[in-house]
């Protein structure tokens, strides 16, 4: 895999001897994945907006080319949206962990879906609050068995039946440890209209001890490249399969354009505004 | 005989009987014939269905202050017992509860299609009283029990001598319904014929003298419409083209007018899922160009101030509507209080930069949203627009020359490509006014990173000391900026020296103006001093002003008087209270009294309303020594 052509996406942002992830992170492979696929799509970073998490997943907006945009615990999908809906020509990337998206954001999550914008959403899933040293988030105990868990620590959400449930049109998940299908997975992701949905496996190398790049090695599998997944039933078929075979699907799981109506940019600069004419409301009052 | 000025209050069972149905209908109708109308003391409960619902409304032929006290001249009561049989009839509410405002010689007109109701004690007072059976004319004459609400209406015009030619009535009976067809018209002018024809025979029956009556005037180019109405016009006229609410009494009819309009300039609304979301996409709306608004009442903003702090460390232009009700928590949804002051003022965590203003009519809540959508732009940072339920939801006869104030709409510090070609952009450019050149999503060479984590002033997070300490500076000076640039000073009404100072702030002006009034006429010459751009205050010009000032006396309508905290704080002066939290609207007289009782000793405070009779308690005083 060539990076050339790949450094423009290193303008703008923080150099690479400051990126504050612990090495060997997964979110670094996100990062060469994310840039190898907006190069892939020639996509311009001005026009780009890059909606951070918080967490260390979050840090990625400061790590690549791009307008990015931080602001609290589990709102990125909604400020993404706002964005989207004022200036549909953006190309919006909400970048958020998996705490972020499935705690906190799990309400905007389940909505953001349901609303189709045309945008991304890339989740980097650890299993656990990494920047807080540790604690468990809402996908801790992938991979154990039933018996391990307690009231304080309930199975794990599983972050694509929830997509599924919740009407998304595009649900996929890579894993860091392979970039060149990550990549893959992140540009179907940006050339689907409408919400595209990746759960990207990102191991916590400091924290997560089980989790690790062996064990996901152990437990990837490809989806079938028999897998209809433009069919619901088949996509919950298979999430269910891999699940009773204690393995972790990559690829596209579901996928089903839905027509949303296009809208314009919103006027936004004074001259597309000029003066208003109120005579319409007034009308209405009289 | 008195022309022109009429107090009528309507009330009945709330969505059954239609009480804000016959008040828009008379307040149209009457802006139309050249009258003003004020309807801005709604009552109403948080239930669907079943309470008890009125609304009062002024007439007056030059514009009235306010609403005034709350005597009645003409009592409408649509409240029927649904259980003819019923001993006690538990539909007279209206009459029960408003009964005792109404003037002696006054009019009580109720709906009497199931038996006429005990009246001895109001006739004892001269009240003449008119039982028309409105529901059971519409039932069994005319076939369709709505039109009982035009019965009553043309009964009321008989009682003021008003439209006898039906002509304004035909003429909205036509807009509204002739494409559903002609015979519709002719139905509800047969309904408002009944009414006049019955007051017509209790008239000729008991031998009554009318006092009152509204004559039409030469016709103005005027409105009846909601604060929301006006706040909203005012938001599309000054650019606003997104917003975002979620459902909320005070603050739906602004989601409702926003639905409805703004998409005819361009713009798009959304219904967030929940506050936070609704806040958060005005945020993403803002951040890529677009001139954003929310609106939300106390219980909505206490779950969006997480944004707020965003929104201030972002330095992202958005304009926060606070529809006030009465709190804390859920408190009392259909009532008014000035009681998120303190909510605004202190939203978010660590220091921030925010303005807040409040209107004081529903004129100002268009004028005043113009102001609010610039300085949010200039500012880049929350702006808080506080009106009330009142304000809100309650209606007014707006003159159209009001709209005609339309400033241009501009943009302040945006970056364009050519302003950048060469250069190197950074978003929070530490800069003496504090206004960093904002950019937005798609300006080639004016990339951007924004966080609500401490930054550089390229946006990237930062913990350095220094870089921290100046970007706080930066961040806080736009108050400076604005208090030199944008501030607006209070209104004064009268001569502050020497004399007693009436402050009050938002939507109490007009019931504080004629307090004053009513005070000057007691031989108490007291100022007013009225407050609508409330945060941040400028010292030097408020000490110069209260300088040689009598006792100050703030009145506001919440339990603790926030707004007298905040100039004691701020201008190290003591103030005297007089409070109002009972969920009903202040009036004027009430007003007068209690200041009165206020300015007899230092550091009172009066509590009007409730059970208990208007009490003098003695305050603190913190600038007295132990």
């Amino acid at each position: 895999m060539s990076t050339k052509g790949t450094k423009i996406w290193d303008e703008n942002a923080v150099p690479k001897h400051r990126i504050q992830w612990c090495p060997g992170c997964g979110d670094f492979g996100v990062l060469a994945a994310l840039k190898q696929a907006l190069t892939e799509l020639e996509i311009v970073p001005h026009e780009l907006l890059l909606i951070g998490g918080i967490g260390c997943s979050g840090q990625i907006r400061n790590y690549l080319n791009g307008n990015a945009f931080h602001g609290t615990h589990g709102g990125a999908l909604a400020y993404a949206v706002g964005a989207k809906m004022a200036n549909p020509d953006l190309k919006v990337v909400a970048l958020a962990g998996d705490g972020d998206t499935l705690a906190i954001g799990i309400e905007n999550f389940v909505h953001v879906c349901r609303r189709d914008p045309d945008m991304v959403l890339l989740v980097m899933n650890n299993g656990v609050y990494g920047l807080t040293k540790g604690q468990d988030s809402p996908t801790a105990g992938l991979g154990q068995e039933r018996e391990e868990f307690s009231e304080e620590h309930p199975p794990m959400v599983d972050p694509l039946l929830l997509a599924l449930a919740s009407e998304a049109t595009f649900v996929a998940q890579s894993f860091s440890g392979d970039v060149k299908h990550a990549t893959r997975m992140f540009v179907e992701a940006f050339q689907h209209p409408g919400f595209a949905f990746i759960n990207d496996f990102s191991p916590c190398v400091t924290y997560n001890k089980f989790n690790t790049y062996e064990w996901f090695r152990d437990h990837v599998e490809h989806v079938p490249p028999d897998h209809d997944a433009s069919s619901k039933d088949a996509a919950w078929a298979l999430v269910r399969d891999f699940a009773r075979r204690g393995k972790v699907p990559l690829g596209v799981v579901y996928r089903n354009p839905r027509r949303c109506k296009r809208f314009e940019r919103l006027p936004m600069w004074e001259d597309e505004l000029g003066e208003v004419d109120l005579e319409p409301v007034l009308a209405a009052f009289r | 005989m008195r022309t022109n000025r009429l107090k009528l209050l309507v009330g009945g069972v709330q969505l059954r009987d239609g009480v804000t149905t016959v008040t828009d209908l008379l307040g149209k109708i009457f802006t139309r014939a050249g009258l003003y109308a004020i309807a801005m003391e709604k009552g109403y409960a948080s239930t669907i269905y079943g309470a008890h619902q009125y609304d009062p409304m002024l007439v007056t032929e030059t514009p009235a202050v306010s609403y005034g006290d709350p005597d009645i001249d003409i009592l409408v009561a649509l409240d029927y017992d649904t259980n003819p049989d019923a001993k006690q009839q538990p539909n007279r509410d209206t009459v029960l509860r408003h009964g005792g405002f109404l003037r002696d010689g006054g009019i009580l007109l109720y709906d009497a299609s199931t038996g006429e109701i005990p009246t001895d004690d109001l006739e004892a007072r001269g009240v003449k009283v008119f039982p028309i059976p409105a529901r059971k004319i519409a039932h069994t004459e005319l076939k369709k029990e709505v039109v009982k609400n035009i019965i009553m209406t043309g009964a009321l015009f008989r009682l003021v001598d008003f439209d006898n030619d039906t002509a304004y009535l035909t003429q909205l009976l036509e807009e509204r319904f002739l494409r559903k067809g002609r015979e519709l018209v002719d139905l509800n002018l047969q309904a408002a014929a009944r009414g006049r024809e019955a007051v017509e025979k209790i008239l000729a029956e008991r031998g009554y003298e009318l006092t009152v009556r509204l004559e039409p005037r030469p016709a103005k180019k005027a409105v009846y419409v909601s604060g929301n109405d006006c706040l909203g016009a005012g938001a599309i006229a000054g650019g606003v083209r997104f917003y975002a609410g979620y459902p909320i009494t005070p603050a739906s009819g602004i989601l409702e007018f926003m639905e409805r309009y703004l998409p005819k300039y361009g713009g798009r609304v959304l219904q967030g899922q929940n506050e936070r979301e609704s806040i958060r996409a005005a945020i993403g709306a803002a951040l890529a160009g677009a001139r954003a608004m929310i609106g939300s009442s106390g219980p909505g903003i206490s779950l969006k101030v997480e944004e707020i702090g965003v929104i201030g460390a972002t330095e992202t232009p958005v304009i926060v509507v606070d529809a006030q009700r009465a709190g804390p928590s859920t408190g009392m949804p259909t009532r008014p209080e000035q009681g998120d002051l303190n909510l605004v003022l202190g939203s978010g965590h660590g220091d921030i930069p925010r303005i807040v203003i409040a209107p004081g009519t529903i004129e100002e809540c268009y004028t005043l949203m113009l102001e609010a959508c610039e300085l949010s732009d200039k500012y880049q940072c929350p702006v808080f627009f506080l009106t009330d339920l009142n304000l809100s939801e309650g209606k007014k006869t707006v003159l159209e020359e009001v709209f005609a104030h339309r400033p241009k709409v501009t943009r302040h510090a945006i970056v364009r490509e050519d302003d950048v070609r060469g250069k190197t952009y950074r978003r929070y450019e530490i800069t003496e006014s504090g206004i960093s050149p904002r950019s937005v999503p798609g300006t080639p060479g004016a990339i951007f990173k924004t966080s609500g984590a401490e930054h550089d002033e390229f946006g990237f997070v930062s913990i350095d000391p220094a870089k921290r300490a100046a970007m706080m500076e930066k961040r806080m000076r736009k108050m400076d900026t604005y208090l030199r640039e944008d501030w607006k000073p209070p209104q004064v009404f009268g001569e502050v020296r020497g004399a007693p100072v009436i402050v009050g702030w938002g939507n109490t002006r007009p019931v504080l103006e004629e307090a004053r009034a009513v005070l000057q006429a007691r031989g108490i010459k007291a100022a007013l001093v009225h407050f609508t751009h409330v945060w941040p205050l400028r010292r030097d010009a408020l000490d110069a002003l209260l300088a040689d000032a009598g006792p100050v006396v703030v009145v506001e309508q919440n339990y603790s008087g926030q707004f007298a905290d905040l100039l004691q704080q701020e201008l190290l002066i003591p103030t005297r209270r007089v409070l109002k939290y009972n969920g009903i609207p202040m009036h004027p007289t009430e007003v007068a009294d209690a200041v009165q009782k206020a300015l007899e000793r230092e550091g009172a405070v009066v509590r009007i309303g409730g059970t208990a009779p208007v009490k003098v308690e003695v305050g603190r005083n913190e600038h007295e020594g132990d």
